[in-house]
């Protein structure tokens, strides 16, 4: 950790002392909340991501759909769109004095507070999932069509419908693929940090500057106190790793019995 | 699997072309300068090299400028992010890991916290011979006890940008006091809903007004610090921005943002008190407002005794681990003295010197198509002998400003109380300094 002494305008001295910036951020609202944040984000974004992915995936691999190649193409441009950029494009439509949903909604004396300390959180799970779904989908995508023609034929033959195929045969086979997109969605959303940030400037205060692990992490850097950045980012990876760790068990669990 | 696999494959790739290429630069570079004595005696001879990071519009025609008038030393310039968009922690990064450059662009305000890091190199040495070239209040914003760590370049004395055209429409007259100020600012909203008097201000910018009003942030007494962000002075001036917010007279636009420079151009934000260099600013970036506006003395407390505040203004300082701290000086006393390199500066940046003797540049006292043809530094020029010299920067201002900005944004937003922010700021700043032994008193 950083000791000075006197005025403090003389070169810091580092002391070694692991213990200290650990503890220290244990008990720091700032990051703390911070954390709380994001997981509740997580809880409720990754879900409903994986689940649009998912049917999504389902309609364009279906038997009756048409145009399959346009609407993979659409769902995925979003993701062709870098990260920064969407973020300032979604801060156009949400800010108040240029948004054209709420000028749109005037007439009707509807004006939706994008970013009121309640609903920024969603807001931005909106453009995290508009940027992400299409990703997801490509990779359920590719896994449903290795799926052996014999197995759903063999179904079909069989008289199940085409709900009880997607939901009896095709999700269980592509299990592999949803594990994999929910680990890579909740590391995703651990590093969640460009659109806060851009939103930032826009949101009145509705994001502060510790919005995210990473966010507290960065402002910490700009203050100076590398230790202690360098302290929650371990902290930060080190609960990922176990979130992601337990995830797999729970799943393996699963599919042993 | 095989994704993984090609995964390690990939990595170990890399990295051997890294170790490949780290081991040619350490091999080739010793036999090159030792095997040919020709080059040896003509590197002794070669004029010193440095590198300049900085980002004001202008800086790399003065460093052109530089290396055209001697051929003793050569300054190569780099344009960074502006300083609290990323330059400064460039800066800093980089001196921790020994590879900075020999000057930065670093403002008054961060200063005394890059002295706080260690990241400044001393120059007084050289420096000190040519402290008479400077004005007081500049030179004493690159001084730290007796530690001098480089040349300020510009000053940022206040004033009131104001789109004339408005206040004609709608016969408001320009405000002299805060009082007169927030009565332009209901004249106007009740001439036209839209129009509002001004924008969400935040960190330094905020300063300038706390500054004006005599309500100083840090002050040091014997050897330790006195924090006083939310004093009763601090106070009255969240309080007199709060009543503003609560009439609703503020726009939502934050500045610098499209959205900001959309509204001084349409007429939708009517005034900016802010500093001489943003002229520079708007002229640049909010073109339409071109020919409707103009430049009054800041709005006074106390008429009878006129006080300014001072925004920014940025020295030009030597990082720490500069091999050549004497042609460092000799460049950045260049770059804030040299009356033909400087002209430019202000023409570009509408930066205004620190240096007394460029007081008088005719860049000065030219007439300004933007601000309807005024001679804005005429105005400036006067508010400069008013700047309020009892003002002293923290040993941490990224911080202050940081938490400062997390509690006034929400209040410009109507979503709390400007004296809650300057408490909570003052609370973190207090224990971010008590927490790492700097001795702070009541």
């Amino acid at each position: 950790m950083l000791k000075r002494d006197g005025l403090g305008l003389s070169a810091p001295t580092m002391v070694f002392d692991p213990f200290t910036n650990y503890l220290k951020a244990f008990s720091d609202p700032v990051f703390i909340e911070s954390l709380g944040r994001v997981l509740l984000f997580g809880v409720v974004q990754v879900p409903v991501m994986l689940g649009l992915a998912t049917a999504l995936a389902l309609l364009i691999d279906s038997h009756s759909a048409r145009a399959k190649g346009f609407f993979r193409l659409t769902s995925f441009l979003p993701y062709a769109v870098p990260g920064v950029i969407a973020a300032l494009m979604w801060s156009f439509l949400y800010s108040g004095s240029s948004s054209p949903i709420n000028a749109l909604l005037e007439p009707l004396g509807v004006a939706i507070p994008f970013l009121s300390e309640e609903m920024v959180l969603w807001s931005v799970a909106n453009i995290v999932t508009w940027g992400w779904t299409g990703y997801n989908m490509i990779i359920i995508y590719s896994a449903l069509q290795s799926i052996p023609g014999e197995i759903l034929e063999a179904a079909k033959i069989d008289g199940a419908s085409a709900w009880k195929i997607a939901w009896n045969i095709k999700i269980p086979m592509v299990r592999p693929a949803l594990i994999l997109t929910t680990v890579f969605s909740i590391i995703g959303t651990a590093q969640l940090y460009n659109e806060p940030k851009v939103l930032q400037s826009v949101s009145g205060g509705s994001i502060d500057s510790a919005f995210t692990p990473i966010m507290a992490a960065q402002a910490a850097t700009a203050a100076q106190n590398y230790p202690y950045a360098a302290a929650t980012s371990v902290i930060l990876a080190v609960l990922v790793g176990i979130l992601s760790i337990t995830f797999f068990k729970i799943t393996n669990r699963g599919s042993d019995s | 699997m095989n994704s993984f696999k090609r995964w390690g494959i990939a990595t170990a790739g890399t990295l051997a072309a890294a170790l490949a290429l780290t081991a040619c630069g350490g091999g080739s570079g010793s036999p090159a300068q030792s095997s040919s004595p020709a080059a040896a005696s003509s590197s002794a001879a070669s004029p010193a090299e440095l590198t300049f990071w900085g980002w004001a519009p202008g800086y790399s025609d003065s460093v052109k400028a530089f290396n055209a008038s001697q051929s003793d030393i050569v300054v190569k310039f780099e344009e960074i992010q502006p300083g609290s968009r990323g330059g400064y922690e460039k800066m800093l990064n980089a001196v921790q890991a020994g590879n900075a450059a020999c000057l930065g662009q670093v403002g008054y305000e961060t200063l005394t916290s890059f002295a706080a890091q260690g990241a400044l190199e001393d120059v007084s040495q050289f420096a000190n011979a040519n402290q008479n070239e400077y004005v007081d209040f500049a030179w004493n914003s690159v001084k730290v006890g007796d530690a001098v760590y480089g040349a300020p370049v510009d000053t940022g004395p206040m004033a009131l940008f104001y789109n004339k055209e408005l206040f004609k429409k709608y016969d408001v007259e320009v405000p002299t006091t805060w009082v007169e100020y927030k009565a332009a600012a209901e004249k106007l909203q009740a001439a036209d809903s839209k129009i509002k008097i001004s924008s969400p201000y935040a960190n330094y910018d905020y300063a300038g007004l706390s500054w004006q009003a005599g309500a100083p942030w840090f002050n040091i007494e014997g050897d330790s610090w006195k924090v006083s962000v939310d004093s009763d002075e601090n106070k009255k001036v969240a309080d007199y921005w709060q009543s503003l917010v609560d009439a609703d007279t503020v726009a939502s636009a934050p500045m610098y943002d499209p959205a900001w420079f959309k509204g001084l151009g349409d007429g939708s934000i009517a005034t900016l008190v802010g500093a001489v260099w943003q002229a520079g600013v708007i002229k640049g970036d909010a073109a339409d407002g071109k020919g409707k506006w103009a430049v009054a003395p800041m709005p006074q407390w106390d008429a009878a005794n006129p006080s300014v505040g001072n925004v920014g203004g940025s020295a030009t300082a030597v990082l720490k681990g500069c091999e050549t701290p004497e042609a460092a000086w000799k460049f950045a006393n260049f770059l804030s003295t040299d009356a033909d390199s400087y002209g430019n500066l202000i023409e570009k940046g509408a930066l205004y010197p620190a240096a007394k003797a460029l007081l008088e540049l005719p860049q000065l006292t030219k007439e300004d198509a933007y601000f309807s043809n005024q001679k804005i530094f005429d105005v400036f020029k006067e508010e400069a002998l008013k700047v309020n010299p009892e003002w002293t920067w923290g040993p941490n201002m990224p911080l202050t400003t940081t938490k400062l900005d997390d509690g006034l944004n929400k209040s410009w937003a109507g979503n709390g109380k400007m004296a809650d922010a300057l408490t909570e700021a003052n609370t973190a700043t207090v224990e971010n300094m008590t927490s790492q032994g700097i001795n702070v008193t009541d």
